[in-house]
């Protein structure tokens, strides 16, 4: 590709010119704080590529936590036509359904902060966490577990885990369309079974923080959010059943792409026509790896309840540890837009990316109608995260917005700056509670490996696309 | 940024670099000639997930097929990566018995330990994959999602 041309639109927006091959421009939100973060990597070029996608509607978007994935950026969205566009399972990544919950609860930071090391020791040992992490609680027959990747989150509420009423609260209700267990190989599913109800390793965690100032009173107390709260934030996804679906989907559609007469500049990117016979068995088995995301972060909020009523000797209910919001950052999606004064289905990419629903959307489950979709941003561990709300201008990136900070450095420079340092005491020092599975976690999750998640956030309100609610700081975290 | 992991004790291997990639991990390995760089390939991943077992009797034959050399390099290690990562097989020695375009038959040996792993590896990568010949050698850049 020839060199790309940046041009700035405006403080939150910067635009790929189009050159040839590419379809359609680029669309990026970054500040000019951010935009500098961009200079260290390929991204632009990863933004670009995805343009050159058939049957791409719009531009090819990017958040303001972009950073180098492969094949798409992390952060990336990009919309496809159903009639002559494609689905990539790299636009969706390998950690199928990778998303965030929050739990809340009516306690503030005073009264738990003396049972602290208590409460994360007993979520510690409670949640199994870790490189390769397995679950031997929960023991399925083969049959059951398919009906976990036909029914998501509801499985695991029929089941015990938690109440019917926190599928209310879930994106989609927990549960992906479309499931197909015929579609995903006994491969994926022999990677999966042993990991439901398990946090998994890397960038996946558990998190209590604290509400440290309210943006929006009105929105905040809609949302049950309160100044001094303590909430919860839970990030993980679909394990190695995720992560094998993808590898055989890719593989099936880097076989089939020359009878579709597709090429690409990078394989990665490997992809079929929605309709194709191979984009839509990729679809059945991806809603099912979604599905087992649900399951597995509804099992892990049961087994965080459980934790909170061991240690504070009263019901989950009574503690009011209600789930805010459950929402996916890897999936694909057939969904509706608006587009060129018409509205029309389109298949969503969103890689690194929230669903960002405006007040009055039907999609919406009803107690959000008036306030807007709940946008769940975390940060790093030792500054802050966020809790937005969707915008009616969200529509111009599919409803879509930020997912988190995003990484400016890779592990191993993360883990050569920390040398030496003990990346616990200096948490503790914040008064940041933090165990991890693995030292290595801690040392490649420092703070300073990501973007400061702030500007990040004021980036996306400042679009428009969101508006902010509430500002998280974090009190004790189990990283995998 | 980059850096050098050394060769292994016996001397015969080569070693491998690791390359920077923001989410993610790359590595660099370079062999004499193609069915070298499949074991190196191998024996990098290995070290990587720090999978390593010394000395071990197990063998695993492997045959794999794959579109061409580089989609064959990629189903090669995603191989490997399951016998780690979901049978448990720590490596000793790598051997290409058979290679073609498209084709690949190895024997790994090692054997079952329940020593946890180093790092999560989710998968092994198409993206920007090359398979080039330098300076008399085979060398390719494989991104790993970690």
């Amino acid at each position: 590709m020839e060199k790309l041309t940046i041009k700035r639109i405006d403080p939150y927006r910067i635009r790929i010119e189009k050159t040839p091959p590419m379809r359609t421009t680029g669309l990026v939100y970054v500040n000019s704080a951010l935009e500098k973060t961009l200079e260290h990597d390929m991204v632009l070029n990863q933004v670009a590529n995805v343009a050159c996608l058939p049957g791409i509607v719009g531009p090819s978007l990017a958040m303001p936590d972009i950073h180098w994935g492969y094949g798409f950026p992390i952060g990336g969205v990009a919309a496809f036509s159903l009639d002559e566009g494609v689905i990539s399972p790299g636009g969706v990544g390998y950690d199928i359904n990778c998303g965030v919950s929050c739990v809340l609860t009516s306690f503030t930071r005073d009264e738990v902060s003396s049972r602290i090391n208590e409460l994360l020791a007993t979520l510690f040992g409670r949640i199994p966490s870790g490189v390769g992490s397995t679950n031997k609680d929960v023991r399925l027959s083969d049959k059951e577990f398919l009906k976990v990747l036909l029914k998501g989150a509801s499985w695991a509420t029929k089941s015990g885990y938690g109440s019917p009423g926190d599928l209310d609260a879930y994106e989609d209700r927990g549960s992906i369309a479309g499931a197909n267990p015929d579609a995903v190989s006994k491969r994926a599913l022999e990677r999966g079974l042993p990991q439901l109800g398990t946090l998994g390793s890397g960038n996946h965690f558990l998190e209590l923080d604290v509400v440290d100032f309210i943006a929006d009173e009105e929105r905040a107390r809609k949302f049950g959010l309160f100044q001094g709260q303590i909430v919860i934030l839970l990030h993980t996804g679909s394990r190695g059943l995720g992560h094998q679906i993808c590898d055989d989907h890719v593989h099936e559609m880097l076989k089939a792409m020359p009878s579709h007469g597709i090429e690409l500049p990078d394989r990665q990117l490997a992809c079929a026509p929605v309709t194709s016979r191979e984009g839509q068995a990729y679809l059945q088995a991806m809603a099912a790896a979604a599905n087992f995301a649900f399951a597995n972060r509804q099992i892990i909020i049961h087994l965080i309840r459980g934790s909170f009523e061991k240690t504070f000797g009263k019901s989950w209910d009574r503690l009011g540890m209600r789930l805010l919001y459950d929402c996916c950052h890897n999936i694909a999606k057939i969904e509706q837009i608006s587009w060129k004064g018409s509205q029309r289905k389109v298949c969503v990419h969103r890689k690194g990316a929230t669903r960002a629903l405006p007040p009055g959307d039907v999609r919406l489950p009803e107690r959000f109608t008036a306030t807007g979709g709940p946008v769940l941003v975390p940060g790093d561990m030792g500054r802050m995260s966020f809790i937005l709300a969707g915008s009616q201008w969200a529509e111009e990136t599919f409803f879509s917005a930020c997912h988190g900070a995003g990484r400016i450095l890779s592990r191993r420079q993360a883990k050569k700056i920390s040398r030496k340092r003990s990346i616990a005491d200096e948490l503790r020092r914040q008064e940041i509670h933090a165990v991890a599975a693995s030292r290595s976690t801690l040392a490649e999750e420092i703070p300073e490996a990501y973007k400061d998640v702030s500007a990040v956030v004021n980036t996306i309100t400042g679009a428009g696309i969101a508006t902010a609610v509430a500002r998280l700081r974090p009190v004790a975290m189990i990283k995998g | 940024m980059e850096s050098l992991r050394p060769a292994r004790e016996n001397g015969t291997k080569m070693p491998y670099t690791l390359i920077d990639h923001t989410a993610d991990i790359g590595i660099r390995v370079r062999a004499r000639n193609i069915q070298n760089l499949y074991e190196e390939a191998g024996y990098a991943m290995v070290d990587i997930l720090g999978a390593s077992l010394q000395p071990g009797a197990e063998q695993i034959e492997m045959r794999i097929d794959g579109l061409d050399r580089i989609d064959l390099l990629v189903r090669w290690l995603q191989e490997i990566l399951y016998f780690i990562g979901v049978k448990g097989f720590r490596v000793s020695d790598i051997q290409v018995t058979a290679l073609t375009e498209t084709n690949l038959s190895a024997v790994l040996t090692g054997g079952t330990a329940k020593t946890p792993l180093a790092t999560e590896i989710k998968a092994v990568t198409y993206h920007d994959l090359t398979i080039r010949e330098i300076d008399n050698q085979v060398e390719t850049i494989i991104i790993l999602d970690t």
